[in-house]
């Protein structure tokens, strides 16, 4: 595994406590007097069940930078800035402190090391703003948002967003989860955590849909959305249908000048975890051939989230070739990480 | 003169091997055919204030003929699209030698309506059925459109019509104001069982798209009605309603059927993690799914490699929960000639064309003609 990129490794503060440096006075005062809490996405990662993501620099290198992966480069996601999703002005400073915190915290103390950009979710204008701000720190590789959304990503009002991170050489990271609180099915909410948690699939999917039926990937053809933790083995069964009403109804949408699975293809990337897949070898190769013609797939441990152990039997069945591209070659391409750069950062 | 007709005219009986079985055909009714059915305080709200649902059409026009065949609207008074029986039997039984078609009404379907309206309302969609569509040819089949949002009315109109064998289903859409796993809505599940018939959950209802925001477009609205089904099935296989009600037939209607694989391995990888997430859930998703559910085909996904869909298919073990449909007489008709690729082999496509739906709607395998 040392010549991984691992595209998904969590990291969260502890508390608001550690971002106080990076906070005024007023959201200082704010947090403590209202009493606003971390609580480690709890309705996402219950603690009970998942292990809370590193906090510090040590513990990351303790318990995936010196464990048994000892990937060459792991992209750090924190997922924090989805707790404060409506104040939209509570949301852009914490992003902002947020963003701080993890290149002092993180990347300004190893090389391997890359995050994605924390912005508001709520607010575009404030997420340009800290594009504009943090985002060609060379330690930052892409825009982070949740795969929950008030309007799907692809939305033209979105749009400044992503002319922002090419400006900036960023791509887009589409997460799971965001909007707590908020009912996630077309028809409210879920009653079983193992709903919600597989709730992530169709709304990942209806903001495939987004981006292509907008015409974003027209707009911004060097744009590329990374999708994590939400599945991909859905994906090749809703390209089909895709492209099948495209043909029908095309004149809606005249932007949209290809089949819609050609620009999935050249445009979007899904990460490892979870793999969920068949048991029967046979089917776990039909979903590799289907999955070969729709997007590639990038390695992620997701740590310290736990999805099974899919991940080992999809990389049994991959020719070597294919096996080095979903674990580093397809990520050092789409973060611009070529072979022999040099990693450090400052 | 044809064989059959000249049988017919000598007044002989015959019989014809069934062949094919449209399980999603829309007969629809315009206002005011509906209108002679409700009571007179049900009839003057209806023509002072309207229905409180707004047409889909409002939010996500089509492209093109209101998205309909081009050749759908008869050159009648007073009819729109779906609304002449004359008009469907000839583009549809008649042209593909249909031998039962499922009439699917989406007139009742909304969950704005005050009770009262409902009940009286699904009611006169039923009325409307019998009398202008399952008396007007032997070849039709209704559903039961019922006011499923307040479950007890529903249950009665589903009594109502029970007697009625002609109505082979009862009709849901497939969002609703609650999940569609909900408890709230299991009374409506049991009184389908217990009169032996499935419930068919039909693409549309109250979609209100809450995970990602609502799309722009009626392509990717339209895409999305297949993600919409997916979070509904894992409604209704999470909440436990097959455990619940173990003789629950349900046909997910207009929706794909090539995603059910991959949602069957998501659910049964959570499961294994989340076993104390579902306690009621004894055994694996994969398995209440494979019991209790049906799909029809129409719109058929179409990969590249037609191969691909067989794999879909097998991957998920669908072979005998597949319904041919055409959802005539929308602008994504599936013809019965064309739309099931060879890929499937001559046994599958026979099952999907029609074996599979005799066997869950009970109909008879012969049907007289000339009647």
């Amino acid at each position: 595994m040392d010549d991984a990129i691992d595209c998904d490794v969590h990291c969260a503060p502890e508390s608001y406590d550690v971002l106080f440096p990076y906070l005024s006075d007023y959201w200082r005062q704010y947090i403590t007097e209202a009493g606003v809490r971390l609580n480690g996405m709890a309705h996402a990662y219950p603690r009970g069940v998942v292990a809370p993501a590193p906090a510090s620099y040590e513990a990351l290198a303790e318990r995936v930078l010196r464990g048994a992966s000892e990937p060459r480069i792991v992209v750090l996601n924190c997922l924090t800035g989805f707790e404060t999703h409506r104040n939209p002005y509570f949301a852009a400073a914490v992003a902002a402190a947020l963003n701080d915190w993890l290149r002092e915290e993180f990347l300004s103390r190893d090389s391997r090391l890359r995050a994605s950009l924390v912005v508001s979710t709520v607010s575009p204008d404030d997420a340009v703003s800290e594009i504009e701000r943090m985002g060609e720190d060379p330690g930052f590789v892409q825009v982070l948002l949740p795969v929950r959304s008030d309007l799907p990503w692809g939305h033209k009002n979105n749009h400044p967003m992503f002319a922002a991170a090419r400006a900036a050489g960023l791509q887009v990271g589409l997460h799971a989860w965001g909007r707590a609180g908020k009912a996630p099915t077309p028809s409210g909410f879920t009653t079983t955590y193992l709903e919600d948690y597989l709730g992530n699939q169709p709304i990942a999917q209806a903001q495939v849909l987004s981006f292509i039926s907008e015409g974003v990937f027209e707009r911004f053809p060097e744009l590329r959305v990374v999708v994590s933790e939400c599945g991909f083995a859905w994906l090749a069964p809703l390209l089909w249908r895709f492209d099948k009403d495209w043909k029908g109804v095309w004149r809606e949408v005249p932007w949209v000048k290809r089949r819609p699975s050609e620009y999935v293809r050249e445009h979007f990337c899904f990460t490892t975890a979870p793999a969920h897949l068949p048991s029967d070898p046979v089917a776990i190769d039909q979903v590799v051939e289907m999955m070969a013609g729709s997007a590639a797939l990038v390695y992620a441990s997701d740590y310290p989230h736990e999805h099974g152990d899919a991940l080992a039997a999809l990389l049994g069945r991959l020719s070597d070739e294919q096996r080095r591209r979903l674990m580093c070659g397809t990520a050092a391409d789409l973060y611009g990480l070529a072979a022999g750069a040099d990693y450090q950062i400052r | 003169m044809s064989q059959l007709e000249a049988h017919t005219d000598a007044g002989v009986a015959m019989k014809r091997a069934v062949k094919l079985v449209d399980c999603d055909v829309h007969a629809q009714a315009t206002e005011p055919m509906l209108a002679k059915y409700l009571s007179a305080p049900a009839r003057r709200l209806l023509e002072r204030y309207g229905r409180r649902t707004p047409r889909v059409t409002e939010w996500y026009p089509r492209a093109r003929n209101a998205g309909m065949r081009v050749d759908a609207w008869p050159d009648k008074p007073g009819h729109i699209w779906g609304s002449d029986p004359e008009t469907m039997r000839a583009q549809l039984l008649d042209e593909f030698e249909v031998d039962y078609a499922v009439l699917e009404v989406l007139s009742g379907q909304d969950c704005y309506d005050h009770p009262d309206f409902a009940a009286e309302w699904n009611s006169a969609v039923n009325e409307w059925q019998a009398e202008e569509w399952l008396s007007f040819d032997s070849r039709l089949r209704g559903t039961i459109a019922v006011p499923h949002e307040y479950p007890d009315l529903a249950v009665a109109e589903i009594q109502r019509r029970a007697a009625d064998d002609r109505f082979v289903a009862v009709l849901l859409p497939a969002s609703a104001a609650e999940q569609l796993g909900a408890p709230k809505y299991w009374p409506i599940y049991e009184a389908a069982t217990a009169c032996g018939r499935p419930v068919a959950f039909h693409t549309g209802g109250y979609v209100d798209h809450r995970g990602a925001g609502y799309p722009s477009f009626y392509l990717d609205y339209h895409v999305g009605n297949g993600i919409v089904m997916q979070t509904q099935l894992t409604s209704m296989v999470a909440g436990g309603m097959f455990e619940a009600i173990p003789g629950l037939r349900v046909i997910l209607t207009e929706c794909g059927v090539a995603w059910t694989a991959a949602l069957i391995w998501s659910l049964d990888a959570a499961w294994e993690l989340m076993r104390e997430d579902h306690p009621r859930l004894e055994r694996r998703p994969s398995e209440y799914i494979r019991e209790h559910v049906w799909f029809t085909t129409q719109p058929i996904e179409e990969p590249d490699d037609p191969q691909h869909l067989v794999w879909a298919i097998e991957q998920a073990r669908l072979g005998d929960r597949l319904l041919f449909a055409t959802d005539y007489p929308h602008w994504d008709f599936d013809s019965p000639k064309q739309a099931l690729p060879r890929a499937l082999g001559d046994s599958l496509r026979r099952a999907i064309l029609c074996e599979n739906a005799l066997a869950l709607y009970g109909l008879p395998r012969e049907r007289a003609v000339g009647e």
